[in-house]
């Protein structure tokens, strides 16, 4: 099972690149979850028609009790790609790190990964690794390979570092390691040799080149990843050869 | 009222239930809370705490360090005390504020065997959940770190008992009359999981014939001991004067067929509500319901409070999930047997026939709790 965290500032993109790549997968044939672990549970909007899924947190505070099924809080999307957002609490009250933790308690006594039995789990995760709830993807058992979403803006990879950071700290814990960085394009100046230096400086690969292209906000304003949209496009031909790319490497590990 | 309980007890917490079941195995344990809370684990819960030493210590956790995401300090404590004291192993567990914190303890056991060299394990307490969540945990812990190697059969029929811990049998003699019991029925106690046998005992568990689970808190390392020596278990406690017999051919049927049983749940089906009913964990109170309906010929419906497996409860069980669940079928119960601080909820006119769990109701009662084992029971029903 290929199981990956995809972390990056905030509005960097990483919605867009996560639910492009769960597309991807499901055009490569592949049983794909994808979870938004981000309390404004937008992640998977684009699998989805633009009909959202109803957030676990907001069944807990609807309901006032855990759901039975899986079916209650999940929906199937594009390419049958089964999708989940944690949601977070009242805006200004609770804790949204928790949330994530109890969602992910939750979606275990459900048996969902027994049960469904995905190729391949995705991980949508808030910009920054705040707290233990939003490391929470990349403990042991959940994701085991973290991708870096960054443009070139000086705030992005600020961000990107932190994450990187982060991730490092916890490399005796046996958490997900960084496979490499998405590099999603904002058309900055010099935008490829910053990100290349960051990437070099921190020994990382940069796995994917993900051009600006008009063409992701016409299909997302239907509701659609352009992967869905239009398979042709260059742009998508970037989210299916990233998707290739991790799924052989997962196929050497696991024969 | 739902889910709470407005006069009777709770059963121990999960944390007491690690601190039980590990208090004999000359491993640390350290409890993830605020200080203070050692009596509330083990001195309250634990009837050898002014008997024997046991290395149980409570991490002091304060509120800067749960905010601050602290790990650091609690790992670096650990390990330096380790050192001092050089454990057979260590467990780290949890509480309600780590819980609220997301609080990682298979990572910080990870960080800890990394420097310490010594074995860890981090344990999923919350102290939301019975002193059987925990106590399973652990003894499936320990056992599946100490029991890892293949073992030969021994010759003799051997078994073992799992699930053993004053929080269920107290310290009156109840678990040595169970060992005397299985050698007196011809098999050789390899271990007792987890009073009055050492780790190094554990540690030869695979070369059992059976195992005997005593308490629900058994019943996830026989099915780990099952899977990986292949050994059979029975759930029964040899309670009364007829059921240790059925018990004992449960055994040595199990022993030779390598096939599960349950005879603490293969009990007559009454459909009626007015029969005796007796409130306790399931093991102990299904195998003392089939004494009453061997030993004294009547039916009898067991009502779990606690958590417990379905293969552990017979059709005519109920689980009662909360006070009002357990006053509801105490009013109509012929009689009722369970601890004494059940009785409040009892009703006057349901005659009350009090028998002392240590789990529920502490050391309030222990000098009038019966010795079951193998012996009539001291009630007329």
């Amino acid at each position: 099972m290929l199981k990956l965290a995809v972390y990056g500032k905030g509005g960097i993109g990483k919605s867009t690149v996560t639910s492009n790549l769960a597309a991807a997968f499901a055009r490569l044939g592949k049983n794909v979850i994808q979870i938004g672990c981000d309390p404004k549970a937008d992640s998977t909007i684009n699998l989805l028609g633009g009909d959202p899924v109803i957030p676990v947190m907001n069944y807990l505070r609807e309901h006032d009790r855990e759901p039975d099924d899986v079916a209650e809080i999940s929906k199937t999307g594009f390419g049958g790609v089964l999708c989940i957002e944690t949601g977070g609490p009242t805006p200004g009250l609770g804790c949204a790190g928790r949330g994530i933790i109890t969602t992910f308690g939750l979606l275990e006594e459900l048996r969902l990964f027994e049960r469904r039995r995905p190729d391949v789990v995705l991980y949508d995760v808030l910009g920054d690794v705040v707290c233990g709830g939003f490391a929470a993807p990349i403990r042991e058992g959940y994701a085991s390979q973290v991708l870096i979403v960054t443009s070139g803006e000086k705030m992005a990879l600020y961000a990107a570092n932190n994450i990187y950071t982060a991730v490092q700290n916890f490399r005796d814990r046996g958490y997900a390691t960084v496979r490499g960085i998405v590099m999603n394009r904002r058309n900055v100046p010099g935008e490829e040799e910053k990100v290349r230096a960051f990437a070099d400086a921190n020994g990382l690969p940069i796995v994917a080149d993900i051009p600006r292209s008009d063409d992701i906000n016409r299909f997302e304003d239907a509701g659609k990843t352009v992967v869905e949209g239009d398979p042709e496009l260059d742009v998508s031909k970037r989210f299916l050869a990233l998707a290739e790319l991790l799924l052989n490497e997962e196929s050497e590990r696991n024969p | 009222m739902k889910q709470t309980a407005r006069i009777i007890s709770i059963h121990a917490a999960d944390t007491s239930g690690v601190c039980s079941m590990l208090y004999e195995l000359g491993g640390m344990v350290v409890v993830h809370d605020a200080s203070g809370c050692n009596s509330t684990y083990s001195t309250h819960d634990e009837p050898r705490w002014y008997r024997r030493d046991s290395m149980i210590y409570i991490s002091a956790l304060t509120e800067a360090d749960a905010i601050l995401g602290n790990d650091e300090k609690l790992i670096s404590d650990i390990v330096s005390a380790a050192n001092d004291l050089a454990p057979r192993f260590i467990a780290v567990c949890g509480a309600p504020v780590p819980l609220l914190a997301g609080t990682d303890f298979d990572a910080i056991a990870t960080e800890i065997e990394a420097r310490s060299g010594i074995p860890t394990f981090g344990l999923h307490t919350s102290g939301m959940n019975s002193y059987l969540v925990g106590a399973s945990e652990a003894l499936e812990a320990v056992v599946g770190r100490f029991c890892a190697n293949p073992v030969p059969r021994t010759a003799e029929p051997s078994a073992n008992i799992l699930g053993a811990t004053p929080l269920d049998f107290s310290i009156l003699g109840a678990v040595d009359s169970i060992r005397e019991w299985l050698e007196a029925a011809g098999f050789r106690v390899v271990s007792c999981m987890a009073m009055d046998s050492t780790l190094d005992d554990i540690g030869r568990a695979g070369s059992a014939h059976v195992n005997l689970v005593v308490s629900s808190c058994g019943l996830a390392t026989a099915e780990l001991l099952r899977a990986r020596f292949g050994t059979p278990w029975v759930a029964g406690v040899p309670v009364g004067e007829k059921f240790p017999a059925v018990l004992a051919e449960s055994l040595r049927e199990a022993a030779k067929t390598g096939e599960r049983a349950l005879p603490c749940a293969d009990r007559a089906f009454s459909g009626s509500d007015t029969v005796p009913a007796i409130a306790g964990e399931a093991i102990f109170s299904g195998s003392l319901a089939k004494a009453v309906e061997l030993d004294a010929g009547r039916p009898c419906r067991v009502l779990c409070p606690l958590e417990a497996d379905d293969r552990l409860l017979a059709p005519c069980d109920l689980r009662i999930a909360d006070e009002d669940a357990a006053a509801y079928a105490f009013a109509r119960a012929a009689c009722v047997i369970a601890d004494p601080m059940y009785a409040p909820v009892c009703p006057a006119d349901t005659p009350f026939l009090r028998l002392p769990h240590e789990a529920f109701s502490g050391r309030c009662y222990r000098k009038e709790t019966p010795n079951l084992i193998n012996r009539p029971l001291p009630w007329r029903l």
